[in-house]
């Protein structure tokens, strides 16, 4: 237990120092279905963008198998004007970091 | 009469005509009007016609008393009828039946009855019923009907006759006399039978068994085409009535990735059996819809949801799979995500990311790389100003300060050295620990990634303050680290583990003061006999060298016992069974040759020692008036070695020289630490209280090039250069570990090994030429 307990301390400081970094907007949990699980954004902001990074995951990652079934999406940034929406994927989550790192 | 005269003509004639065939009755339908018409109706298809008799019997009807027929001779053959009845006299039905022109036809059907009939009439005459009746018999085999027939005719026609009597009766009476004379006389009838007439030929189609032909024919109808008919019964119409079936239309997409999918799960056990048995059909797209799946509702669907999953495309299936697991557990989903170690990889991932947003200049820059503006990047004044600040000064050496390695962790604490592992050139090792003796708390080894800068990647408690690390170059995940406390313990940084490999403490010959350096020494080259392979050697407050072997624990070796010269000097009475070890501080193996190296000690000296021979020093170099902190032998130049000390100096020494060629000062300073530049022969780098130095010889050997002052309070104490670029490290008092870049430095492409040793030479010609004026520094 205490094993857990310290795996769930270092994964929740983890968070919170990326929340601290400079630029960094919102780190947003979702599970396999489209459902954020954690987030530090605002509710309606959280499912706007769990629901549109879930469906352009599905695209890219439909994408990178097609080409070669053995390949898998491990990462995905999206570099926009405003900021830079950072997505790590897989099978049971994934986990959306939103930065301007030009702040 | 003229019946019985057409009666008798007729005998003759028909007596010939006694055949079977229809040639009789194929004249036969010329009908005398007259008389059918009169018969007709009332008997069954029966026509009454004539053949060419009828005309004749016609001619005679009309006119029979007229017409004679006479032979060659003149004679009068004139037929005679043969019967003449009393015109009276009820004519027997049968005569009657049949007139003068009495060829009964009958039709086609009935026509064996009818040559019958005709024959009949012909024999009415003399002859009896029963006459008729048995030739009747004798004819066919249609007798039996055609008698039937006949008797209906003879019980229809009493009329008829009653009639056609009365028109003959003139003519009977005319024939009366004929009539006596044919009476008497005898008349001779010859039945002969006529030739036969062919009418019809149909030759047999059948043979017979026993014919000679039967074989052959046999033979013949081996192939033989045969037709069959069956029975057809009679049609039944029937009806069937369902009810309507319901119509739904599924299809699925199936991509490429979903058949690997599907053919990498189809051997998967923990599959059930439904989901196999759908698995199949994966392949053929006919499986459930997605919007059917989309919603799920309810448990009792869960399972055909579940066993759909496997043949829709992937991602939804993971979809259906979390659906149904959803109403069962809701709140483990998150912790199970948090504490999966892929999901601790991604954050790590995630973090080095967001910080290589942020870093991405600096990191660029030590990289060496050409820093690209962000293109959506809004410059602000402040930093507008800095940069055109530097910008100025870009032509005279600086430092340019990227980014500083630090955290919460160390905070407060020491820097007491640094290394890079030999592996990874990101890999830095730091060490944390009070070099007094006051102040003495555990100490803290962190490894930092270059990719992060905000948080090391390891962390290591000691339980007191590190005063040496360095990595193993045979295994880079070692980490050895000296403790003030004398112990030497082996680190694996590839796990967290706060544990090391191996200690030290349990060796009996451990160091009982602080090991103040560590290295690694790789003693492959020039070595026979044991010994090869790489070393781990510590120089230890206590004065020993010495050599430590990984051998179910660690074990140490004396490679050499620091002997304080000064009680040789001094006192040569002095007992020397009872040695003081002066307390060694750093040491640096020659990079060339193995087995030299170099010792500095607490009191100033620095001693040449070889490691085979552990009884004497090879030379001793005094120069220095305090105790040395740092030697270390040029990487371009194999006799040069440096050195620095608390007496404020640094001393540029040649190895055949007991005498510093040079020395270098600059305030009164401490100097920590000192470092060659593995890039230039002539640069190298030094750290003062308070100051970190850059010296360049080929500008100048009295001031250094580049200085950077630190914040006050804040004293450097550690320097690295970084192996690969022109960056150098600076660790302070606080905990901060700076990265900074060396801009500007005169660059040379070859390593100036000759600009140092021409400095060297001048230098020494210099002093040479000034002679005894020259002091030991």
């Amino acid at each position: 237990m205490l094993d857990i307990e310290c795996a769930g301390a270092e994964v929740e400081e983890t968070i919170k120092r990326i929340q601290s970094q400079k630029g960094v907007q919102g780190i947003i949990i979702v599970n396999a279905e489209g459902i954020p699980i954690k987030s530090t954004l605002d509710n309606s902001s959280t499912v706007q963008y769990a629901g549109n990074v879930h469906q352009l995951l599905m695209k890219a990652r439909g994408m990178v198998r097609d080409i070669d079934p053995q390949n898998d999406l491990t990462f995905l940034r999206v570099r926009s004007k405003k900021n830079e929406i950072m997505i790590a994927p897989d099978k049971d989550y994934f986990l959306i970091v939103i930065q301007n790192p030009t702040e | 009469m003229s019946n019985t005269t057409v009666k008798q003509k007729r005998t003759a004639l028909k007596v010939a005509k006694s055949s079977k065939t229809l040639n009789v009755s194929s004249g036969v339908f010329r009908v005398n009007q007259s008389i059918t018409k009169t018969i007709n109706p009332s008997i069954s298809g029966k026509s009454f016609s004539s053949a060419s008799d009828s005309k004749v019997l016609d001619k005679s009807l009309a006119q029979t008393p007229k017409h004679t027929v006479f032979d060659e001779h003149g004679q009068d053959v004139t037929p005679h009828p043969l019967y003449n009845p009393d015109p009276g006299v009820l004519q027997p039905k049968q005569g009657k039946i049949f007139p003068a022109h009495d060829t009964s036809w009958t039709t086609v059907t009935d026509f064996p009855s009818v040559a019958f009939q005709t024959t009949n009439a012909s024999f009415t005459g003399p002859f009896t019923k029963s006459f008729f009746g048995s030739v009747s018999a004798s004819r066919t085999s249609q007798t039996t009907e055609s008698v039937t027939d006949e008797t209906k005719d003879l019980l229809v026609k009493p009329d008829l006759s009653s009639s056609l009597s009365d028109v003959q009766a003139r003519r009977e009476e005319v024939k009366e006399q004929v009539r006596e004379d044919i009476i008497d006389r005898v008349v001779d009838s010859y039945l002969t039978e006529t030739e036969t007439i062919w009418l019809l030929d149909i030759p047999a189609v059948s043979v017979s068994e026993d014919s000679e032909d039967a074989e052959a024919v046999k033979e013949r109808n081996k192939y033989v085409e045969r037709s069959m008919q069956t029975f057809n019964d009679a049609p039944k119409t029937k009806e069937v009535q369902s009810d309507s079936i319901t119509m739904v239309d599924k299809a699925v997409m199936s991509s490429t990735w979903d058949m690997y999918d599907s053919f990498c799960n189809k051997g998967d056990a923990s599959e059930n059996i439904v989901v196999s048995a759908e698995g199949k059909k994966a392949t053929v797209p006919d499986s459930s819809s997605m919007n059917h799946l989309l919603n799920p509702s309810g448990p009792d669907q869960s399972m055909s949801v579940f066993s759909t999953t496997s043949t829709v495309s992937g991602s939804s299936a993971h979809l259906e799979k979390m659906t149904c697991v959803l109403p069962v557990e809701e709140e483990p989903d998150l912790e199970l995500i948090l504490q999966s170690d892929k999901f601790k990889q991604d954050l790590a991932v995630m973090e080095r990311v967001v910080l290589a947003n942020i870093f991405q200049p600096k990191l660029a820059a030590y990289r060496q790389l050409p820093v690209i503006e962000d293109p959506d990047c809004v410059q602000t004044q402040i930093e507008e100003e800095s940069w055109t600040e530097q910008s100025k000064n870009s032509l005279s050496p600086f430092l340019e300060h990227l980014w500083v390695f630090k955290c919460e962790l160390t905070k407060g604490r020491n820097v007491s050295s640094m290394t890079w592992n030999k592996k990874n050139p990101d890999l830095l090792a730091v060490g944390y620990g009070q070099l007094d003796f006051k102040d003495q708390k555990p100490g803290l080894v962190c490894c930092w990634s270059l990719k992060n800068p905000t948080w090391p990647d390891r962390i290591f408690h000691c339980e007191s303050g590190v005063t040496a690390l360095d990595f193993s170059a045979c295994n880079a995940n070692q980490l050895a680290v000296g403790m003030y406390d004398g112990t030497i313990a082996i680190y694996n940084v590839q796990t967290t583990e706060q544990t090391p490999i191996i200690d030290s403490s349990d060796c009996a010959n451990m160091h009982a003061c602080p090991v103040w350096q560590l290295r690694w020494v790789d003693h492959d080259t020039g070595l026979a006999g044991e010994d090869k392979g790489e070393m781990l050697i510590s120089v230890s407050g206590d004065g020993r060298i010495s050599k430590w072997i990984h051998y179910k624990g660690l074990e140490c070796v004396d490679l050499m016992k620091l002997k304080s010269p000064n009680m040789i000097v001094n006192n040569q009475r002095w007992n020397p069974k009872i040695l003081s070890l002066a307390p060694g501080l750093c040491f640096d193996f020659h990079p060339n040759d193995s087995k030299v190296y170099l010792a500095g000690t607490e009191e100033g000296h620095i001693h040449k020692c070889s490691y085979s021979y552990n009884e004497q020093f090879l030379e001793t170099y005094k120069a220095h008036t305090g105790p040395v902190y740092k030697v270390t032998w040029s990487p371009f130049c194999p006799d040069i070695f440096l050195s620095c000390s608390s007496d404020w100096t640094i001393y540029l020494w040649r190895q055949d020289l007991s005498k510093p060629v040079l020395g270098f000062t600059s305030g009164q300073k401490v100097v920590f630490d000192i470092m060659w530049s593995p890039h230039c022969a002539t640069v190298f780098g030094a750290v003062r209280e308070g100051k970190v130095e850059i010296w360049d010889l080929r500008v100048s050997s009295l001031d250094p090039t580049i200085v950077s002052v630190t914040n006050p309070g804040v004293n450097p104490t550690a320097l690295l250069f970084t192996p690969e670029t022109d960056c150098v490290l600076v660790g302070d008092s606080e905990g901060q570990v700076t990265v900074y870049k060396l801009k500007n430095l005169p660059a040379g492409d070859s390593t100036q090994v000759e600009a140092l040793e021409d400095v060297i030479r001048t230098t020494l010609s210099s002093k040479h030429t000034l002679g005894k004026t020259d002091r030991d520094a």
